[in-house]
């Protein structure tokens, strides 16, 4: 019986995962037969098998950490071969990887789902020329794993290549699937109640989703946040007005439903606010439709339903149908189309408090619009000194896509607006009534 | 005490310390070359490939013109000046060892005249004429060859009993001439000799002249030979040696059979031995095998993790252009680079004629139970071998029976050594027969008759009629 340890790798290196287990217990190897495959901070490494015979036991499974000197394997040597031990231990230095200065640019551990091995009856490497072979070694593949497209079986360059980015692919599938938690560098826990009595709770699953879209956003966007005062008192005074008519057709009429509707008109100006940015293709794509989201505040957390084809739906049935999805959005009651595909997202906290704040943009779109507790304020106006009710807006975009020349011009032109209000947007007429009724239909 | 400090020690400037030290200069390294010799250049170039080929370019050249007789050319028998064809080679090796050290210069590769000795793992000893300078190194890469082995019991001290190194002096040429070694070493210069007027005796203690040939390669150097010398003795060993006033008096045992001559100079060519002694090892972390080479891994690192060796010393073929590329690979893995050394070597003996291989060889193949088929293509279908008269070549192709890929290539002819190089290009680049037998090669060129054996593997050789499969059939498993 001999038990293959794990050798010195390389300087530095003193343990490893196991990411495949290539012998079954029973099975025959040969000398110099991989047995299994180790990855460590610096490489991948095969871990060859000492001596010819039979695997006896494996100590190991995949994903085991191990460490230099640890029994792996233990192997029954065959009877025609018992000088092969003293033989194979000189060998080991062959086994034993080169310290790689550079990682290789992809594990093996993502490997695992390509089954293709060349294999040749004279045991000679798979046939490429020797500038594939060495960008290979640089790079750390091993081109037993690249499929030759040539006569004979030959690696070209365009073989490595279509190799890679197929390992590209999987590995960054198996990333999105793996960690489904924000990149951050975890902190060790702390014992807090060595302070104060605690208490524990887990997260959610829709705090996390929050918390890995919010870090997402915030880590891939280059925010900027503009801040303004809009004096609204004639936006409200024509609430006023309109509210009890709304209300007789089971509406209610509110400064998140009308400034929906302004933003329509500015957004058709500026359409750059209503874009996404592809990363992948360079581009931005602007959208010719107004889907908006609008930020609810539920038991559990934070959610945004979105509102489609706002540009199409007059300020009544709009209103209403912005209560009923927020009331739906409450109880949970939400199918994932509701929550998709928002070309601009508003988030008023104005029913709460506070003033101005800095909404985080919401992925992919590039712009939201934040809105605080409108207050009385003294301002000067005409050159006198009134009170008036001023609402704290708030703009954040995706500086990427927006300049801050762009987002001026934006939040002024939408001061302007709200301080200006367009009545018209206020009138129900029956005709108009009817037909919103088809289209919502 | 004289100190200094560099990035790079590169002991010994053969063909494998001074390609690593001007390569490492290349790569931005400060580098100090160390070399015990009053020249640069190594074996190589002052005592092994490059005087040995001078000599044999001189032998050729009576071969041929008394060859030409037969041709109807007749010219006059040769009158040799040794003293001027010493001194012709001399110059061959100085303008060579100049332009190294000019390279050298050119480059900022500083050069350390003197014996290097290990004090520790980063620092180095020279032992120069101006006295003991001391070099602080990063890295050191081992270069300092091999030598020629004389048996203690041939080593009577007596200057009629030579290695290659003496050999090459050729301060005489010797009326009866022993050489004790059949390798490639004995196999050349006994071919220098013969032709100088000595009368040979080769003795070979296996059973065949340049074992680890393929025997087909071999077979026109040993008809070669067999004319040649006066006798070629297998299975034979040297027991004894002793001096017998101005003659050698060898006692040796010719399969089992015992007997005495007296010769006038002996050639002593049974292996080399790795320059490790007095070179302070011990000192660090660097192990030996238990043949005296330094053991490195594919990277070319000792078990010293601030030393490299490469070349000889390091063991394997003992070659100068496997020394030249160990120590790129060297220099690359010192700079970063994930490299490791995986090349073919290919081999040249440079006898009349010529061998030559690359890759797999046929015994070799045979050895391992690889299956492989074989194509050859003999010169005497090839045109241009016709028209210089040497139609005794062969050239051959190992093939993988189901990819067609080349793994080995051997020829046998003249100028053998100047073609393999397109069968390492092949068997590096992963080649298949038919994209030998599809590149159009050169009429009337020697180069034609690896087309041709391409060609002969399909069965279709222009020039040489082979029966469909028969050249298929000779599967070797």
């Amino acid at each position: 019986m001999v038990d293959v340890k794990i050798p010195f790798l390389a300087e530095g290196v003193e343990s490893g995962v196991v990411v495949s287990i290539l012998v079954k217990e029973g099975a025959q190897v040969k000398k110099d037969d991989t047995l299994l495959e180790l990855e460590t901070n610096k490489a991948t490494a095969p871990i060859p098998a000492t001596i010819s015979g039979t695997v006896t036991k494996v100590h190991v499974k995949e994903g085991d950490e191990v460490s230099v000197g640890q029994v792996v394997v233990t192997l029954a040597e065959s009877g025609e071969t018992p000088k092969a031990l003293s033989s194979g231990q000189t060998k080991e230095t062959k086994a034993v990887p080169f310290q790689t200065q550079r990682q290789p640019a992809i594990s093996s551990s993502a490997l695992q789902q390509d089954e293709y091995r060349y294999e040749s009856k004279s045991g000679f490497p798979p046939p490429a020329s020797p500038a594939v072979r060495k960008l290979a070694q640089q790079f750390g593949i091993d081109l037993t794993r690249v499929k030759g497209s040539e006569q004979g079986g030959r690696i070209t360059l365009q073989d490595v290549k279509a190799y890679v980015e197929r390992l590209q692919a999987v590995a960054s599938g198996t990333k999105q699937s793996v960690s489904s938690s924000p990149q951050v560098v975890k902190s060790t826990s702390i014992d807090f109640s060595k302070w104060g009595p605690v208490s524990k709770k887990a997260l959610t699953p829709l705090r996390k989703t929050i918390g890995q879209k919010m870090q997402e956003s915030w880590s891939t966007i280059p925010h900027v946040t503009q801040f303004d005062e809009a004096d609204i008192s004639g936006l409200l005074e024509m609430r006023k007005k309109y509210s009890a008519s709304y209300e007789q057709k089971g509406a209610r009429l509110t400064v998140t439903g009308i400034i929906l509707k302004i933003l329509v008109q500015i957004l058709k100006k500026y359409p750059k606010f209503n874009s996404s940015l592809d990363e992948n293709s360079n581009e931005i794509v602007e959208k010719k439709y107004y889907h908006f989201g609008v930020a609810v505040d539920t038991e559990q957390g934070l959610i945004v339903p979105v509102i489609k084809n706002v540009d199409q739906k007059n300020l009544l049935q709009f209103s209403i149908e912005l209560a009923e999805i927020a009331e739906r959005t409450r109880q949970r009651k939400l199918s994932i189309e509701e929550m998709q595909g928002g070309s601009f997202t508003v988030s008023n906290l104005g029913s709460i408090g506070g003033a101005h704040f800095t909404p985080i943009v919401n992925r992919p779109e590039v712009a939201i619009l934040g809105l605080g507790r409108g207050t009385l304020k003294p301002i000067v106006k005409n050159g006198k000194v009134q009170t008036s009710m001023m609402l704290p807006v708030c703009l954040s975009y995706d500086h990427r896509v927006i300049d801050g020349a762009d987002g001026a011009r934006f939040i002024q032109e939408l001061v302007q607006l709200l301080e200006n209000v367009d009545e018209t947007i206020f009138k129900i007429t029956e005709s108009e009534q009817k037909s919103m009724g088809k289209k919502s239909k | 005490m004289n100190s200094k400090k560099t990035e790079l020690v590169v002991v010994g400037a053969g063909p494998g310390g001074y390609a690593a030290a001007f390569y490492g200069a290349d790569k931005g390294m400060k580098v100090v070359l160390v070399e015990q010799d009053k020249r640069l250049g190594g074996v190589c170039l002052n005592r092994g490939c490059i005087p040995s080929k001078a000599l044999l370019h001189v032998t050729k050249l009576i071969s041929e013109a008394r060859e030409s007789k037969m041709r109807g050319i007749t010219f006059a028998e040769p009158k040799i000046e040794l003293n001027r064809l010493r001194q012709w080679k001399d110059s061959v090796l100085g303008k060579l060892a100049q332009g190294i050290s000019g390279l050298a210069q050119k480059r900022g590769v500083e050069v350390l005249y003197g014996r290097g000795h290990f004090e520790d793992s980063q620092t180095l000893r020279v032992e120069t004429k101006d006295g003991q300078q001391f070099i602080n190194y990063d890295k050191a890469i081992i270069a300092v060859g091999s030598q020629p082995s004389m048996p203690a019991a041939f080593d009577l001290g007596n200057k009629r009993i030579m290695t290659s190194t003496e050999a090459l002096e050729i301060e005489e040429v010797p009326h009866d001439l022993l050489i004790v070694g059949g390798g490639y070493i004995g196999m050349e210069l006994g071919t220098v000799y013969a032709t100088l007027g000595s009368r040979i005796v080769m003795v070979e203690a296996l059973g065949q002249i340049l074992t680890g040939v393929d025997s087909d390669l071999i077979r026109p150097v040993k008809n070669y030979a067999e004319k040649a010398f006066r006798e070629i003795r297998l299975n034979t060993k040297v027991s004894k040696m002793s001096t017998s006033g101005k003659q050698i008096k060898v006692a040796m045992e010719i399969e089992g059979k015992k007997k005495e001559e007296l010769y006038d100079r002996v050639l002593v060519s049974v292996g080399r031995k790795p320059n490790c002694e007095d070179l302070g090892l011990e000192n660090t972390k660097v192990s030996r095998d238990e043949k005296g080479f330094i053991k490195v891994n594919e990277h070319q690192q000792t078990t010293d993790p601030s030393i490299f060796a490469i070349g000889d010393v390091a063991g394997g073929v003992l070659l100068a252009h496997k020394a030249s590329k160990e120590g790129r690979i060297a220099i690359e893995v010192i700079t970063g680079e994930n490299v490791a050394f995986e090349s073919i070597i290919p081999a040249v003996v440079f006898t009349d004629p010529e061998i030559a291989w690359c890759g797999l060889t046929e015994a070799e193949a045979r050895a391992k139970n690889i299956p492989i088929q074989v194509a050859r293509f003999p010169w005497s279908a090839s045109g241009r071998a016709l028209s210089f008269d040497r139609p005794d070549g062969v050239t051959k192709l190992i093939i993988e029976p189901e990819t067609e890929r080349i793994l080995g290539v051997g020829i046998v002819g003249a100028g053998a050594g100047e073609l393999i190089s397109e069968g390492v290009v092949a068997v590096e680049m992963g080649a298949t027969a038919k994209d030998l037998a599809e590149s159009i090669h050169p009429h009337p060129t020697l180069s034609e008759t690896l087309m041709e054996c391409a060609e002969s593997f399909y069965g279709y050789a222009t020039h040489s009629f082979i029966k469909k499969r028969s050249s298929k059939e000779e599967i070797v498993t």
